[in-house]
């Protein structure tokens, strides 16, 4: 059985060494890779370039070797050695930069983890299998086209499983599918949120002359037919008083909201305070309501 | 319980009451000297904050927190009736339990404890990126690191791109940059969200 299965192993581990070859020597995230991954904590930040260039140069050309024609055992114990120094580089990222990216496959910051291991332990797999081989790829594809494609295929999906890299062109479709199917946030309901009565506060007229009162973040709240009442403590002529704010709470209107500052321990209101309600004119349009008092008289006079 | 009903209705219609619907009168005054009486503390640059402490909660005795901070400053933090707790959300002091982390603010006293003004237990700003979704779940990767936000009914609120929160989660896709404020359920990977801000 192995007869057949021998020959076919450079072929994958040739397309795979390229792959990994094209993000090293022509991607131009390349440098970016280069400093994210391990590397640059193995030989230093301004040798991790050239080394990973070094690392793909390698990869290209032993890739080549193995789709070549002539199926040389040495270039199958060559991959094998190639994969135990992938591992080795592995585990030194994994303990002495666990935060760097695997630099792998592609760009994408992948920290190393128990799939990256398992895909290196496949391809050494692979490079063992492929020892005894004596015929060429191109002799058993065109002699048992469907199985060989099927065990390709096979061993790329292991592959591509293994490879978090890959994750966000497979898995993430998969799981956005799943939640479109099950809808599991579904049920949220729609009862206002808290954060969006603050935030209603927060943009109101009252707000912007009391916030600077305020020692404390909310301290409670509770709900009261069309009012979300928010509590607050604040400081007002150097005493602790009680911030209460009524906010609407179905309607989204920052000049209805209303404070007072209110002393609980004695129950004394210290300050009432809302906006004066909207209205489309500006107040010097309206005619003075009332007869000046005595005192804006008397400054009248004076300036006169 | 039926004392703290009775409060709340006497602050609510101290607020909504019908003597404040009668106009737009201002009861008291707002002048700058009334906000800033308590006056500012010079601070010098660079130096530590004397009003802010963080930490984990050692111990806790009637209106006192016990707290061993990041730098093993040990702090004791005086709760009063004006404190503001959140956990979660605005809670009570019989929340909060040994184990937990916290940041406060408030005034030291010069007996060295500090009087807080707010306390916020557990609190965490995470960026990451939905990695999954599962019933209430959020499975979030940080930095490649996995942690697991649980949704709460009634609790959990979303902002996308900025407008106002809503309890509706629908809107939250697998893949997207997702920041989220919550509480931290200590020694584990996992936190209760509070708010998730995303872009929708």
């Amino acid at each position: 059985m192995l007869s057949w299965i021998a020959p076919l192993q450079p072929l994958l581990l040739g397309l795979v060494l390229l792959w990994s070859a094209r993000l090293k020597l022509l991607s131009r995230d390349a440098a970016a890779a280069a400093g994210r991954s391990a590397l640059a904590r193995l030989v230093g930040d301004a040798r991790a370039l050239p080394a990973f260039r070094l690392v793909g140069a390698v990869e290209a050309a032993l890739g080549l070797l193995l789709l070549a024609p002539p199926a040389l055992p040495a270039e199958a114990l060559a991959a094998a050695t190639l994969s135990v120094g992938f591992a080795g580089y592995l585990a030194y990222a994994r303990v002495a930069a666990p935060d760097s990216s695997c630099g792998c496959l592609s760009a994408t910051r992948t920290p190393v983890r128990w799939r990256s291991f398992a895909r290196t332990g496949g391809l050494l797999a692979a490079s063992l299998l492929a020892l005894p081989a004596t015929v060429g790829w191109t002799d058993v594809l065109a002699t048992r086209p469907l199985s060989a494609v099927a065990l390709l295929l096979g061993e790329a999906a292991v592959l591509v499983a293994l490879s978090p890299e890959l994750d966000r062109h497979w898995l993430e479709p998969l799981r956005q599918l799943q939640v479109r199917v099950t809808r599991p946030l579904a049920g949220g309901g729609f009862a206002v949120p808290l954060d969006s009565t603050v935030e209603q506060l927060h943009r109101s007229p009252v707000w912007r002359q009391t916030a600077a009162l305020l020692t404390s973040d909310l301290r409670e709240h509770w709900d009261d037919g069309e009012w979300r009442i928010l509590v607050f403590t604040a400081r007002h002529r150097g005493d602790e008083v009680s911030a209460v704010y009524a906010v609407p709470r179905l309607r989204y209107q920052p000049a209805a909201v209303r404070m007072v500052l209110l002393d609980e321990p004695t129950g004394q209101v210290v300050l009432t305070l809302h906006a004066p309600p909207d209205s489309p004119d500006p107040d010097w349009l309206h005619p003075s309501p009332a007869p000046a008092t005595a005192s804006a008289v008397g400054s009248a006079v004076a300036l006169g | 319980m039926t004392e703290n009903l009775d409060r709340r209705r006497l602050l609510t219609s101290a607020v909504v009451g019908s003597a404040a619907l009668a106009g737009a009168t201002a009861l008291g005054s707002l002048a700058p000297e009334a906000a800033f009486a308590a006056g500012e503390q010079a601070i010098e640059p660079g130096a530590p904050d004397p009003n802010f402490a963080e930490g984990r909660i050692t111990g806790i005795s009637a209106g006192m927190l016990f707290v061993t901070g990041s730098d093993t400053a040990l702090w004791r933090i005086r709760i009063t009736g004006g404190t503001s707790i959140w956990k979660l959300r605005p809670t009570t002091f019989e929340q909060v339990a040994v184990g937990d982390g916290l940041y406060a603010r408030g005034l030291r006293l010069p007996d060295g404890t500090l009087a807080a003004d707010s306390v916020w237990v557990n609190i965490v700003n995470v960026h990451a990126h939905i990695a999954a979704i599962g019933r209430n779940l959020l499975h979030l990767d940080h930095k490649g690191k996995r942690i697991v936000g649980h949704l709460v009914p009634g609790t959990s609120a979303a902002r996308y791109n900025n407008t106002p929160a809503v309890s509706d989660m629908s809107m939250l896709r697998v893949g997207k940059h997702v920041q989220v404020i919550g509480a931290w359920v200590p020694d584990t990977n996992e936190v209760q969200i509070a708010t998730v801000y995303a872009n929708a």
